[in-house]
């Protein structure tokens, strides 16, 4: 459902499932999302990042009328990012009755060598 | 002389990549902070039925606007990369409006910049976010 949001097509973001069913984000590299030369933007980096915690929680069934609102987001960036595909991937660290708290990591071509981590808190509608 | 100055040579760079994408621009500037822009677009939105804008453009403004703020106080061309970035958002950003950024930088070390940036969309006194980010210059001693 992720992808189908206007601004993640703006990124070209599109959403896939690993073997274990976790939603995760693909990101392929375009002129338009550079930041310095031959890197990937910073800003760009996080707005995967949100993305990522936003759908991880959509795979959770959270309900479809009232989005989740995000609260606020952390940022590390680790290296920087090169222009090739990046994919992001967020876990829920506490499924609150109102607040989520999740982590998300993202990295391009080593899984085990992130580039950027985030966490974010985010306030889920009422009656989810 | 002006031409020379880096902060000059900032504002009159075409945007390009992802500034260019989202709109970003100049807006004003002082001794240690630059406010910077970003025209509304549907495309920001993260659920075009309920008009709900995304905060991705949000985090690229603040970026891009502390940045800024950094040449702004420093006068130097460093290459720098963004460390750390924490946003609060205080509330939704509203559709059709244009976003501004104002981030000043507060101290510079020899290699860490630390920055603070508040956004607004429209009224400068119901902001949108609050955030901190720090930046590391990247060329070795």
């Amino acid at each position: 459902m992720i992808e189908r949001a206007p601004y993640a097509q703006l990124l070209g973001v599109c959403e896939w499932t690993d073997a274990d069913g976790n939603v995760g984000l693909a990101m392929p590299a375009s002129p338009a999302l550079e930041g310095r030369q031959g890197f990937l933007y910073g800003g760009v980096i996080g707005s995967l990042l949100e993305l990522a915690c936003l759908a991880a929680l959509a795979g959770e069934g959270e309900a479809k009328e009232e989005r989740p609102r995000p609260i606020n987001i952390t940022i590390d960036f680790l290296r920087g990012g090169l222009m090739v595909e990046s994919y992001a991937q967020a876990r829920i660290v506490r499924l609150g009755k109102r607040v989520v708290n999740v982590d998300a990591f993202c990295w391009q071509t080593d899984r085990d060598n992130p580039i950027a981590t985030g966490r974010m808190h985010i306030l889920r509608p009422p009656g989810a | 002389m002006e031409a020379e100055d880096p902060f000059e040579r900032l504002k009159s760079m075409p945007p390009r990549g992802h500034h260019a994408l989202l709109g970003i621009y100049h807006v004003a500037a002082g001794a240690d902070w630059a406010e910077l822009a970003c025209p509304f677009s549907a495309e920001f939105l993260l659920d075009a039925g309920s008009g709900l804008v995304s905060s991705g453009p949000v985090i690229s403004l603040i970026d891009a606007a502390a940045g800024a703020a950094i040449i702004a106080r420093t006068r130097r061309w460093e290459p720098m990369a963004t460390l750390d970035l924490r946003v609060d958002y205080l509330r939704a950003a509203r559709p059709e409006c244009t976003l501004h950024a104002r981030a000043t930088c507060h101290r510079v070390t020899r290699r860490v910049a630390f920055t603070r940036c508040e956004v607004n969309d429209g009224e400068p006194a119901n902001p949108v976010a609050f955030a901190a980010a720090s930046f590391f210059f990247t060329s070795e001693p």
